[in-house]
């Protein structure tokens, strides 16, 4: 079975699924892949999209297709350089940035049609099988997930993100193996912002040295729990998927933000962590309304994954987890 | 007088001298809305150093009359802005799409569109920080496109009036604009949302995939266009309630006087590229290009400038004359330059600007006066130069490189901005037989010595 890379919580790994192919998240932020990726883009693209597409050209032969969607502009050109390095087949869901469900529907009608044609089998029948089984996947991890929510939390964010990472690389039934979490009493936080890598576990646990995090709207973490699909069928799959609390890129964003406060106050979070990537416009531009909103204190991590700042990075959360205690 | 002087390129002083020779009856000819009282515009460059535009001593300008009333008309943007508001026509704000929604606003008797991003050039022009410092505080990052500056404009309220309506175009657009827009809503302004397709490279497959061609020979899904037509409504209804004008047969004349300007400057570009000495400078031609727009707010008035410079132009070429020497080397040009002073000294050090490809495709090509006028708009929208991939964006510089039309390619970059990291590399290599120099915009006051260099170099390597 082949590879289907995909991007982003809009591209419904159940049709990947049911087409017989493994939906691989390209989450990938290795600092090795990253200068790769420099061939092929500047240094000021997102360093997300670099180790992506270095990822993509050097495993060629495991990815049957790529799947992208016109949402961050870094992301949906990510797809045609990885078209021309490879001629592995691409396909860019445009996905509404405005409220236009119309577009998504036909979209996701069309895609069937691509991974139909691809795949040369007709999955249609198979897709309501899928949506149960990735649906049961996603109750499992949402089970889990509530215990790094509860109060004390009793499960670390460094710890759920080893155990997603399954999911994220189309592996969901493998056991989780989640280690023992003692309860934290450290300050809770919310976290927002640009994609966590599969590399990311490092960064996570100098976060959770002096901080708790309960919870997160980042894709690589837990974005994908919010896809719950009611009825097992085509219609349903496209409401749950288009109804997700959207991106932060959606115009307006104002549902955005209603979600993130709801989060926030339903985990009772005495702060926020917004994460940005170098370079990533879609949440750098959206850092200070978010400080203007949360009501919460705020602060701002940025870096491209790398390891050059931790020393900074560390002394920034370790006052910052003072601050809140 | 200006008509016994040779082509050539002048300074702001020189400007003012010769500004002295032209009569009052000269002065009195040109006026934007057609009002006699207060539309004047012919002006020497100086008077805009003076309103704060302290670049304009750098610079050098073409010596035609055409070139003054464009300066003129250009740099008085600001202020007709602000005239519209007082005699009541309605200021109407385009953002994002760059090309298309003004000819919908245009449609519409007393509404002025404009583009807020283009205030861009307004740092550089001014060699000021002001704001793009007053955009940090407001909450954009440094490294974003510099069109960020649109967004402390809205904020100051001294720049242009506030609108009576906003629409902004999201979608397959750059990240950078899409969060200035975002930032527009947040700090209280109300925008109509627009959604933008993207015009997707790979073939496709199946019942839901049929497709259309542009003109140019792009592809795109044909749905795409059926979900462009609702924007396009949704703008019209807007403008309809805002105004109480509905007569539809207003917009195929809007769309008619569009594609009068879109053909002319076509033919100005066509003179200006093929005559073997450069008939008219970079820095005019790019004013001239961006221009349609919106026809700077005054389509009338805009079109008889053209037809002023077209004029200029073609007596130059047959005249055999021209702004540079003929050894002027042949370069393309792609993505707009912020600085304008970089267009000025390309040609100080021999080279010749022939093609150019400034992001807005769209604004360029005519409308299908044949179709259904929503349809029409929708269609040219498809060739827009963002939305596509890179390959089709340089098409016709590749074309040119293999015609040897031109022997080297400047791509002019902003740090940041996320088509320019996306696509600069894709572009160098895709233009490898040429050389190929990418530059990085610096803020105002940027230039440095490094950056002349390097184009000094540039230019030795094209002539050896």
């Amino acid at each position: 079975m082949g590879l289907i890379g995909y991007a982003g919580p809009y591209i419904p790994v159940e049709m990947i699924s049911a087409a017989g192919y493994q939906p691989y998240s390209l989450l990938h932020g290795d600092y090795e892949l990253m200068q790769e990726g420099t061939h092929y883009v500047r240094i000021d693209a997102c360093p997300l999209v670099r180790a992506n597409i270095a990822y993509v050209i050097r495993k060629r032969t495991e990815f049957a297709a790529c799947i992208g969607a016109v949402g961050c502009d870094m992301s949906r050109r990510m797809f045609d350089i990885i078209h021309q390095y490879t001629g592995i087949p691409v396909y860019i869901l445009h996905v509404p940035r405005t409220d236009n469900r119309q577009i998504f529907d036909d979209e996701i009608d069309w895609l069937i049609d691509e991974l139909v044609h691809l795949s040369g089998k007709d999955f249609r029948e198979e897709l309501p099988g899928e949506i149960r089984r990735w649906n049961a996947v996603r109750e499992r991890w949402r089970q889990l997930e509530l215990q790094r929510a509860a109060y004390p939390s009793l499960l670390s964010t460094r710890a759920f993100h080893e155990a997603v990472r399954h999911y994220h690389k189309g592996n969901p039934e493998l056991e989780m193996n989640i280690p023992e979490n003692p309860s934290s009493k450290k300050p809770r936080v919310y976290l927002v912002g640009s994609e966590l890598s599969y590399e990311s576990a490092d960064l996570l646990r100098s976060m959770e040295e002096n901080l708790c995090i309960v919870g997160d709207s980042i894709y690589g973490l837990s974005r994908f729990l919010n896809v719950s699909i009611k009825t097992p069928d085509l219609d349903g799959l496209k409401t749950a998927y288009y109804d997700q609390p959207p991106c932060i890129y959606r115009r307006s964003n104002r549902k955005y933000y209603d979600h993130i406060i709801r989060e926030i106050q339903k985990r009772q979070c005495q702060g926020l962590m917004g994460f940005t990537l170098d370079y990533c416009d879609a949440y750098e531009f959206e850092l200070k309304h978010i400080e203007d909103t949360v009501g919460l204190p705020v602060l701002r991590l940025r870096t491209d994954y790398s390891f050059q700042k931790m020393s900074q990075l560390k002394t920034r959360l370790a006052a910052f987890g003072e601050m809140l205690c | 007088m200006l008509n016994n002087l040779l082509p050539g390129k002048i300074t702001l002083r020189e400007w003012s001298e010769h500004f002295k020779d032209i009569d009052d009856e000269t002065i009195r000819r040109y006026r934007y809305y057609d009002n006699d009282t207060w539309g004047h515009y012919l002006q020497p460059p100086a008077t805009f150093l003076v309103y704060g535009a302290r670049e304009l001593k750098r610079l050098k300008f073409d010596n035609s009359l055409s070139s003054l009333r464009m300066w003129g008309f250009v740099f008085n943007e600001s202020e007709r802005l602000f005239r519209a508001r007082q005699a009541g026509k309605k200021v109407v704000a385009t953002m994002g799409d760059l090309g298309i929604v003004p000819v919908v606003v245009m449609a519409f008797p007393e509404c002025v569109p404009f583009y807020p991003e283009c205030i861009w050039w307004t740092p550089f022009f001014n060699e000021s920080n002001v704001l793009l410092d007053q955009a940090s505080e407001l909450g954009s990052p440094e490294a974003a496109c510099f069109s960020r500056a649109a967004l402390a404009a809205f904020y100051k309220k001294a720049y242009f009036p506030e609108p009576d309506i906003i629409f902004g175009s999201s979608g397959a657009t750059c990240d950078d604009f899409s969060g200035v827009m975002q930032l527009l809503e947040h700090i209280g302004n109300e925008i109509i949302w627009l959604e933008v397709p993207h015009r997707p490279l790979q073939k496709r497959h199946g019942s839901s995939s049929v497709t259309e061609k542009t003109s140019a020979g792009f592809e795109y899904p044909k749905r795409f266009i059926e979900y462009l037509i609702k924007e396009y409504r949704k703008v019209w209804i807007h403008m309809s309630r805002l105004t109480g004008v509905k007569d539809e047969a207003l917009l195929r004349d809007s769309i008619r006087k569009t594609n009068q300007l879109r053909s002319l400057v076509r033919r100005i570009k066509q003179l200006w590229s093929q005559a073997d000495i450069a008939p008219f400078p970079a820095m005019e031609m790019m004013t001239i290009e961006f221009g349609n727009l919106y026809g700077y707010g005054d389509i009338d008035e805009w079109l008889e400038i053209l037809r002023m410079i077209h004029d200029t132009i073609k007596n130059r070429v047959e005249k055999h004359t021209g702004v540079l020497p003929e050894s002027a080397i042949p370069i393309a040009w792609v993505s707009p330059a912020a600085d304008p002073y970089l267009l000025n000294f390309v040609e100080d050090v021999g080279l010749r600007v022939v093609i150019t490809e400034y992001v807005i495709n769209q604004a360029l090509v005519e409308i299908a006066e044949d179709r259904e006028p929503f349809e029409a708009l929708a269609n040219s929208f498809m060739h827009a130069s963002l939305i596509g991939s890179t390959s089709q964006r340089i098409q016709s510089i590749k074309e040119a490189v293999r015609a040897k039309k031109i022997k080297g390619v400047l791509i002019t970059n902003v740090l940041g901005g996320s088509h320019c990291a996306m696509e600069t590399r894709q572009i160098e290599q895709a233009l490898d037989e040429v050389p190929v120099l990418s530059l990085d915009v610096p803020p105002p006051f940027g230039i440095t010595e490094q950056i002349r260099t390097r184009i000094e170099a540039f230019s030795e390597i094209l002539r050896g």
